[in-house]
């Protein structure tokens, strides 16, 4: 039996479906992202999870016990707000105490639980310092001190860093992970941010319209998606639509242009429509040994990016970008000339159009 | 079974619903709104009945054909457009000049505007007639430069819209200024010179329209403050509206009572529009 | 010290007096109509009828016991009224905000009470006397109601404090609403939230949050409060003719007539209440400036 358990669980607000048939088992220690667009229910599924929410069909089990209509204060999860809300009238020590004052824990343990805790987020230095003197990142790690001084058994992170600075954003991400990792503690953490997500989790849950699109590893989800929005929503993507040419050797067409994949097509038949899927940087300009998947390609526009050059590359009537890596060496290709272009079998994913 | 069942059911939504209901807030808004209405209520009912068992409007009649209120009255109506336009000549340029040049001045300017909160009507009337009612002298010299203000109608009238533009500075710098910075008149200015306005031209057809809303709500209650305005008026000695009412409720009963829920009305008004104009931000607090 | 000789313009900004000229005009109008009277009166207060400096009049202040009464009145009636009208104020402010109340009502109320609190003088005295006077409508409901006459089997009085104290109340919560309402939306909905989440009820979370980080603005509006019904003179006038000895009234008194046959007197009893209002504003914004830095 899995520690947290999310089971057919759905949520209505007036007519709206806002979460529609959630199912999810979460392991001990285990650290979860929700990714999807705003507005795609999955803020809504974490404060279920809180108690903020109360389901309109479906279970929660937490630890064995069934928590789906416990409130809030009767929970013992610890949540992190993207707005920190933190208590403007408390220091930060009173702020990470705050949970142990309301469960009378005595007053010695509470203040070695907060000096513990504030050496844990590095705040030695303002522990006697109210949240309007400190920065967004300080005030976000005293609310994560906050929520795990009272030993939570789930962490909920609602986007904690969306309202931070880029270079805050990723350090702290880290952070986050590190004393996530260190504490074994179960962590959901909700974002829009694809590469937060890929950085920082186990498993990661796609979402969209309230539906769960893809659950998996951070490498299958970005390696295999599933559906197309997942493949879209994760990373860059070059989508096309294609035709099944050979199912039995998993051969299709773009306007004309054959592409062999890896994906098993023999449920397929010969002339069903599909949706083709290659990432940027799985293109690249053939050399002389390979043989499979070599395509001819006019060069459309070349853009440079860092420490990626990319390029925009016709092939049939579409158009793909295509990563490569930056070096000083690198020759670029005109626009207008025409290269040829290639990529492995297993680059071509094929989705349901 | 199952009907004992959807009894139960009712039963606890009935429960859960009447826990919803949130008693004391309703508590404390009736009791609120009954003190807001009653004592219209008693006054409009007791401005009805100024002939025995008959409602009807025959205080209003005779209190609005009384000669003495239409002078009144208009007199009063004279006096706050007078603020109203001195006031805004004088805070408008203030406040747009600190905002463009000269921040340094922005403290002391603020809390010049505060003080009429720190000197009430009375004490700046009592000041006002102490300084004016003696020939105004170059200091330290005995030449006259000006007859006392007192002693004659137009320095009355002098003195005291002077002395309304100071009640009404707080409420007007404040509802400027707000005005001012949320247009960001600084930027304002810069793009319109850039487009080759002169200062005319800035002032009158890119500044003055952008803080329409912010001037109205000034405006609108200083009206409030001055029309039914009695401290002033009456040590000044002006026959304004506010002594009038209180001298005619010194000796008739229903006609004052008509008058009051009328400026009741006017006041409503004044602060509905203001609503109106600022989409509920504007400032709608006045001095007693 | 090598650098501010080669470069004077950085070490001392030159005082540009002709930045100033733009705002003459204000300074001149506040020095004539604002400064100077306010200056006259401490002055005043300050001479002696010989025009001699003395501080004769500040002592006699406080020994005078009829002045210390009606500062001592418009005191109890600024404190009653403020405290009174900071709770009631607060309570009605509470209900259409977080209480749970339909939306509508919220800006009903707002709206009344920007009305209320600028509805005084005159015509509030008149309504109070149509509404609790001898033959007041209230008064005549209760009589009919409960069969107690107010004013002879009880001690109130319309034109008394308790009178006066309910008229004033009349633009004092309406006040209180106004400044309170916005304080209210302050407060996040995350930080109930956090709390809940922490293990807090809800009492738990008014004690320990929301009332404290709320108290320096309740508490500076009832500041505001004070000033504002300890500054009012025409509805005491109105309803009471002046008889109910304020100090407000008091200064009238003066003013009309040298009532205490000594100048310098009335000029002093001017200025301890501009003294009492400066004290107050001063707290307000103090705890204005501590409420800001929270509830930002």
């Amino acid at each position: 039996m899995s520690y947290l358990s999310i089971s057919h669980v759905t949520k209505k607000f007036g007519d709206t479906v806002v979460v529609d048939d959630f199912n999810l088992d979460i392991e001990k220690g285990e650290f979860v992202s929700f990714l999807g667009p705003s507005g795609c229910g999955k803020t809504t599924t974490l404060r279920m999870v809180a108690g903020f929410e109360i389901p309109t069909s479906g279970k929660i089990l937490l630890n064995g016990a069934d928590i789906t209509d416990k409130a809030p204060n009767q929970r013992n999860v610890g949540m992190i707000f993207q707005s920190y809300a933190l208590f403007p009238n408390m220091t930060v020590a009173q702020n990470i105490g705050f949970g142990l004052r309301i469960r009378k824990e005595p007053e010695a343990t509470v203040k070695q639980r907060v000096d513990e805790m504030v050496s844990l987020i590095n705040l030695e230095k303002h522990a006697n310092k109210y949240p309007y003197q400190l920065s967004g990142g300080q005030q976000q790690r005293v609310s994560l001190a906050r929520a795990l001084a009272n030993r939570p058994q789930v962490l909920l992170l609602d986007e904690p860093l969306s309202a931070l600075d880029a270079k805050i954003r990723v350090s702290l991400r880290a952070e986050i992970r590190a004393i996530q990792k260190s504490l074994g503690i179960t962590a959901i953490f909700v974002t829009h941010d694809q590469e937060e997500a890929l950085s920082i989790s186990d498993r990661i849950v796609v979402m969209n319209t309230g539906v769960m699109e893809q659950v998996g590893t951070p490498f299958e989800i970005y390696n295999f998606p599933t559906t197309v929005f997942a493949a879209n929503f994760v990373g860059s993507l070059n989508n096309s639509s294609a035709e099944v040419v050979d199912p039995a050797n998993s051969l299709i067409s773009i306007d004309g242009v054959q592409f062999e994949s890896a994906v098993d097509l023999k449920q397929r038949r010969k002339g069903d429509k599909v949706r083709v899927a290659i990432r940027p940087e799985r293109l690249s300009f053939a050399s002389e040994q390979k043989k499979a998947n070599v395509v001819d390609a006019t060069i459309e526009n070349v853009t440079f990016l860092g420490s990626v050059v990319r390029i925009q590359v016709k092939i049939g009537q579409t158009k793909f970008n295509m990563d490569t890596f930056n070096n000083p060496f690198l020759e670029l290709p005109k626009i207008g000339s025409m290269e040829q272009v290639t990529c492995s079998r297993e680059a071509v994913l094929v989705l349901d159009e | 079974m199952a009907s004992e069942k959807i009894g139960k059911v009712v039963e606890m939504s009935i429960l859960t619903r009447i826990r919803r209901i949130p008693f004391w807030s309703w508590f404390w808004f009736i009791l609120g709104a009954l003190y807001f209405l009653l004592p219209l209520y008693a006054t409009v009912n007791f401005s009805l009945r100024m002939e025995r068992d008959v409602i009807g409007f025959k205080a209003y009649v005779r209190a609005f054909e009384d000669p003495e209120f239409i002078k009144t009255f208009l007199y009063s109506n004279m006096l706050a457009l007078l603020t109203i336009v001195a006031s805004i000549i004088l805070i408008v340029p203030t406040a747009y000049w600190i905002r463009l040049r000269l921040p340094e001045a922005r403290r002391i300017v603020e809390f010049i505007t505060l003080l009429p909160f720190v000197v009430p009507a009375i004490i700046l009337v009592f000041g006002l007639i102490r300084i004016y009612s003696s020939p105004v002298k170059i200091p330290f010299t005995d030449t006259t430069l000006l007859q006392p203000l007192t002693t004659f109608e137009v320095g009355t009238d002098i003195l005291i819209v002077a002395g309304y533009v100071v009640l009404g500075l707080p409420y007007m710098y404040r509802s400027v200024d707000t005005g001012m910075r949320t247009v960001d008149v600084r930027t304002l200015t810069e793009a319109a010179q850039s487009l080759g306005a002169s200062w005319f031209t800035i002032i009158v057809r890119v500044i003055l329209p952008n803080i329409r809303a912010a001037l109205l709500s000034g405006a609108l209650l200083t009206f409030a403050i001055v029309v039914g305005e009695v401290t002033l008026a009456s040590f000044l000695g002006v026959p304004a509206f506010g002594p009038y009412l209180f001298l005619l409720g010194q000796h008739r009963a229903y006609e004052p009572a008509a008058l009051s829920f009328a400026s009741f009305l006017l006041t409503w008004v004044a602060m509905g529009l203001i609503q109106l104009f600022t989409g509920g931000q504007g400032q709608t607090t006045g001095a007693h | 010290m090598a650098q501010t000789a080669l470069n004077p313009k950085s070490s001392t900004p030159a005082f540009d007096w002709k930045k100033w000229l733009g705002v003459i005009p204000f300074f001149l109008f506040a020095i004539l109509f604002l400064v100077l009277p306010s200056l006259r009166l401490i002055a005043g207060s300050f001479t002696n009828n010989e025009g001699q400096f003395t501080i004769a009049n500040i002592l006699q202040l406080f020994q005078e016991q009829s002045i210390l009464d009606a500062y001592w009145l418009s005191i109890r009636i600024s404190a009653a009224t403020a405290i009174g009208g900071g709770i009631f104020g607060f309570l009605l402010a509470y209900s259409v905000t977080v209480g749970g109340l339909p939306k509508p009502l919220r800006s009903a109320l707002i709206t009344f009470s920007g009305v209320a609190s600028n509805f005084a003088g005159v015509p509030l005295a008149f309504a109070f006397i149509a509404t609790l006077g001898r033959t007041g409508f209230v008064t005549a409901l209760i009589k009919n109601l409960f069969g107690v006459n107010l004013y002879q089997q009880t001690s109130f009085d319309l034109y008394s404090f308790w009178g006066l104290s309910l008229t004033y109340m009349y633009f004092q919560f309406p006040l209180m609403v106004l400044i309170m309402a916005p304080a209210l939306d302050g407060l996040k909905r995350e930080w109930r939230e956090a709390a809940e989440n922490l293990g807090a009820s809800t009492t738990q979370y008014w004690m320990r949050v929301a009332f404290p980080v709320l108290l320096p603005s309740i508490l500076g509006s009832m500041i505001l409060l004070f000033g504002n019904a300890f500054g009012a003179y025409a509805t005491a006038y109105a309803l009471t003719g002046g008889r109910l000895g304020i100090i407000t009234i008091q200064i009238g008194a003066q003013i009309r007539g040298d009532v205490l046959h000594n100048p310098g007197l009335g000029y002093a009893m001017a200025m301890g209440m501009v003294v009492i209002m400066a004290i107050s504003l001063m707290g307000y914004s103090w705890l204005q400036k501590r409420s800001e830095r929270w509830l930002r």
